[in-house]
C-alpha cells in the first residue's frame, strides 16, 4: 500500500513537471513538430536477498513516457510491454514414447542456453500491439524465447516439426512450474506518461540476476527501450551453506552424516528407559 | 511456515517435511527397515527434485537407523560380527552402484532403471513375504501355535566354504552369502536411494537363516553405515544432500523411529511381516502403474548440470 501511495504521488509530480516543461519545448520546434517520445524506467528494487524465509517477491517496474502525447491515462495511445527475464542456463528436454508397454525417454533435445524464468506484462495482448517480425526480433512473448539449441545427442531429433513441438513443451512445462508468465493488461497507465506493473517472482525461480526489459510503442510501431537489471543473491546462512557444499563438498558431506548420527543418538538417549 | 532449502533451492512447508520425516521415521522403527523405499518417492512427488531427494533420503535413513540401532543394541539384538562382514561387501557394493548411476546417466536411461528395478525388487520380495506371512498365519491358525524353524533344515548355503561362527547368531555358515547380500544392498543403495531393508530382512530370515530376534537389529547396524557413506558419496560426486532438509527429516525422523520401535513391541512378528508385505507391494504397484500408464505429458526436463 505504502509503495502504491508513493508510486502514484511521484507520478503527479512527474506529470506536472511534463506539464511545464511541454509548452517550452513545442515553443522551440516552432509548434510544428512535436518533440520525439522517449522511455524511463526502473525497478522497485535492485537486489532480492534469497535468506531462509523467501518464498518467493514482487518487483515493481513503472516508468514513464518522456513528451507524451496521450492525453489520459485510458486514451491508450502508447503500449508497453515489460519483460523480466531470468539467468539462461543448460535443459534437457526429453520425450517419452511407448516401448513394449513401458514409457521411456526416447528422444531428447539440449539447450545450450534458454530463460531459467520468463515473466511478461504489457497493456494489452502483445499480438494486438505489434506484429510478429517486431517481436521475433526482440525476442518478446513466449512464442519468441530465446532457445539456444545445443548439438550432439544420439537422440536429438532432425526434424523442424519434431523441433518446434519441444519448444512449445518448454513453454508449457515452465508454465506449468509457473515460471513462464505471461499477463495480458496487467501493465496500467497512471496518468498521461507514468506506467506501472508489478511482477510475481516465485520462490523456484533459479538464483541469478533478473534482467527487466520495458518497450514502448506507438500504432506498432516500437519507439524506445529501457533495460535495467536485479540481482537476486542467496545472503546469510543461504550462502554459507550453498557455497559449503558446492566447495567443501566432503566436509559438508561428513557434517551431514555427523549431524544425523548425533541427532539420533539424542533422540535414542532421550527416550532411553531402561 | 515456510523455509528456504540451500541446495533444491525452493521453499518447503516445515510442518508437512517433519511429519514425513516422522511417518517414515515410525515404519523405520516398526520394521526395522530404513523407509528409503517410501521416503524418495513421496518427496519427489512434494517436488523435491529427484537428485536431492536421493541424496537427503540418505541422510534420514542415517539418523533413523542409529536410533533404532542403538535401541536394539542396548537391548542385545545386534550380532556385530554379521553385520561387520556384510559390510565389507556393502562398502563395494555401493561404490560399484555409484559408478553405474553415472554410467545409466549418461546414457540416458537412469530414470527408467530405477523405476524397474523399484517395481520388479519390491514385487518379488513383497509377493513373497506376503506368501510366507499367510502360510504362517494359516499354519498358527491349524495349529494353535506359530511354525518355527527347524533346526534341521539345510540350504545351499551350508555347502559353501570359508565358515565363520557367528555367535550371536548361533550360526556357523560361509562369509560368503553374507558379504554379496552386502554387496548387493550397497549396489541398491546407490541406484535406488535406499537402505535395503525391504530387501535384506528376507534374506537374512530366508537365506541365512538368522534368529529373527537378531535380523532387525542388525539390519539397522548394516543399513546405518551404508547410508552414510552413501550421503557421503552423494554429497561429494552430486552435491545433492540439502542439509536444511535432511534437518526437518531428521527431527521429525528420530521421534517417529522411537515411537515405531515402541509399537514394534506390542505386535506379533506375523502380523509385522504381513503389514510390511502391504506397504511394499502398493509402492511396486504404483511403481509400475507409472512405468505402463500413458502420461498426461509426454514431454520432461532432464536433469541438467549446472555451469560452475
Amino acid at each position: 500500500m505504502m509503495r502504491a501511495a508513493q508510486l502514484s504521488l511521484s507520478g503527479i509530480g512527474l506529470a506536472l513537471a511534463i506539464a511545464i516543461s511541454l509548452p517550452v519545448a513545442m515553443a522551440g520546434g516552432g509548434g510544428q513538430a512535436l518533440p520525439p517520445e522517449t522511455i524511463e524506467a526502473d525497478v522497485s528494487a535492485r537486489s532480492v536477498s534469497v535468506e531462509a524465509d523467501f518464498t518467493g517477491t514482487e518487483i515493481v517496474v513503472f516508468g514513464t513516457v518522456e513528451n507524451s502525447r496521450q492525453p489520459s491515462a485510458e486514451a491508450g495511445t502508447y503500449d508497453i510491454i515489460i519483460v523480466v527475464e531470468g539467468t539462461s542456463v543448460p535443459h534437457v528436454m526429453r520425450r517419452k514414447s511407448n516401448i513394449g508397454g513401458i514409457w521411456i525417454n526416447t528422444k531428447s533435445v539440449r539447450f545450450a542456453s534458454l530463460p531459467s524464468y520468463y515473466a511478461i506484462a504489457s497493456t494489452r495482448p502483445i499480438a494486438d500491439i505489434t506484429d510478429g517480425p517486431v517481436l521475433t526480433q526482440h525476442e518478446i512473448g513466449l512464442d519468441y524465447v530465446r532457445m539456444v539449441q545445443s548439438g550432439g545427442g544420439r537422440t536429438q531429433p532432425t526434424d523442424a516439426a519434431e523441433l518446434e513441438e519441444f519448444r512449445k513443451a518448454v513453454v508449457r512445462l515452465k508454465q506449468r512450474d509457473g515460471l513462464y508468465v505471461q499477463s495480458d493488461y496487467a501493465v496500467a497507465f497512471v496518468g498521461r506518461s507514468l506506467f506501472r506493473t508489478t511482477i510475481k517472482v516465485p520462490p523456484n525461480v533459479p538464483i541469478g540476476a533478473l534482467k527487466a526489459k520495458v518497450y514502448l510503442f506507438r500504432e506498432g510501431v516500437l519507439l524506445g527501450e529501457y533495460a535495467s537489471e536485479v540481482a537476486l543473491a542467496r545472503v546469510g546462512i543461504e550462502r554459507f551453506l550453498h557455497d559449503f557444499a558446492h566447495r567443501n563438498g566432503v566436509w559438508y558431506g561428513l557434517g551431514v552424516v555427523l549431524f544425523a548420527v548425533g541427532a539420533g543418538l539424542a533422540s535414542s538417549f532421550a527416550f532411553r528407559r531402561d | 511456515m515456510y523455509v528456504y532449502l540451500p541446495i533444491a533451492e525452493m521453499p518447503v512447508h516445515v510442518p508437512l517435511f517433519l511429519a514425513l520425516g516422522g511417518m517414515i521415521g515410525f515404519l523405520s522403527g516398526l520394521f526395522g527397515v530404513g523407509g528409503g523405499f517410501l521416503l524418495t518417492p513421496l518427496m519427489i512427488f512434494l517436488g523435491i527434485p529427484p537428485a536431492v531427494a536421493v541424496g537427503t533420503s540418505a541422510a534420514h535413513i542415517v539418523a533413523t537407523s542409529v536410533s533404532g540401532a542403538m535401541t536394539q543394541y542396548r537391548r542385545n539384538n545386534v550380532d556385530l560380527k554379521m553385520g561387520a562382514v556384510m559390510l565389507s561387501g556393502g562398502v563395494v557394493g555401493t561404490v560399484i552402484g555409484v559408478e553405474a548411476v553415472r554410467l545409466l546417466r549418461k546414457a540416458g536411461v537412469f530414470d527408467v532403471t530405477v523405476s524397474l528395478t523399484y517395481m520388479v525388487f519390491l514385487g518379488v520380495v513383497g509377493t513373497l513375504m506376503m506368501i510366507e506371512s499367510l502360510n504362517t498365519w494359516r499354519h498358527a491358525r491349524a495349529t494353535g501355535s506359530a511354525k518355527t524353524r527347524g533346526s534341521g533344515q539345510h540350504s545351499f548355503v551350508d555347502g559353501l566354504p570359508f565358515k565363520m561362527r557367528f555367535k550371536r547368531s548361533k550360526l556357523y555358515i560361509s562369509a560368503i552369502p553374507p558379504i554379496i547380500i552386502g554387496m548387493f544392498v550397497g549396489f541398491m543403495a546407490a541406484i535406488m536411494g535406499v537402505g535395503g531393508g525391504f530387501f535384506i530382512i528376507p534374506a537374512m530370515i530366508y537365506l541365512l537363516r538368522m534368529p529373527t530376534s537378531v535380523v532387525v537389529g542388525t539390519s539397522l547396524f548394516q543399513i546405518l553405515f551404508v547410508a552414510a557413506l552413501a550421503t557421503l558419496l552423494q554429497a561429494i560426486q552430486n552435491k545433492s544432500v540439502d542439509v536444511v532438509l535432511a534437518l526437518l527429516l531428521i527431527i521429525g525422523g528420530v521421534i517417529g523411529a522411537q515411537l515405531g520401535t515402541l509399537a514394534a513391541r506390542r505386535l506379533h512378528g506375523e502380523a509385522l511381516r504381513g503389514l510390511l508385505a502391504i506397504l511394499v507391494l502398493l509402492v511396486a504397484m504404483r511403481m509400475g502403474y507409472d512405468l505402463v500408464a500413458a502420461p498426461s505429458e509426454l514431454y520432461n526436463f532432464g536433469p541438467f548440470q549446472v555451469g560452475r
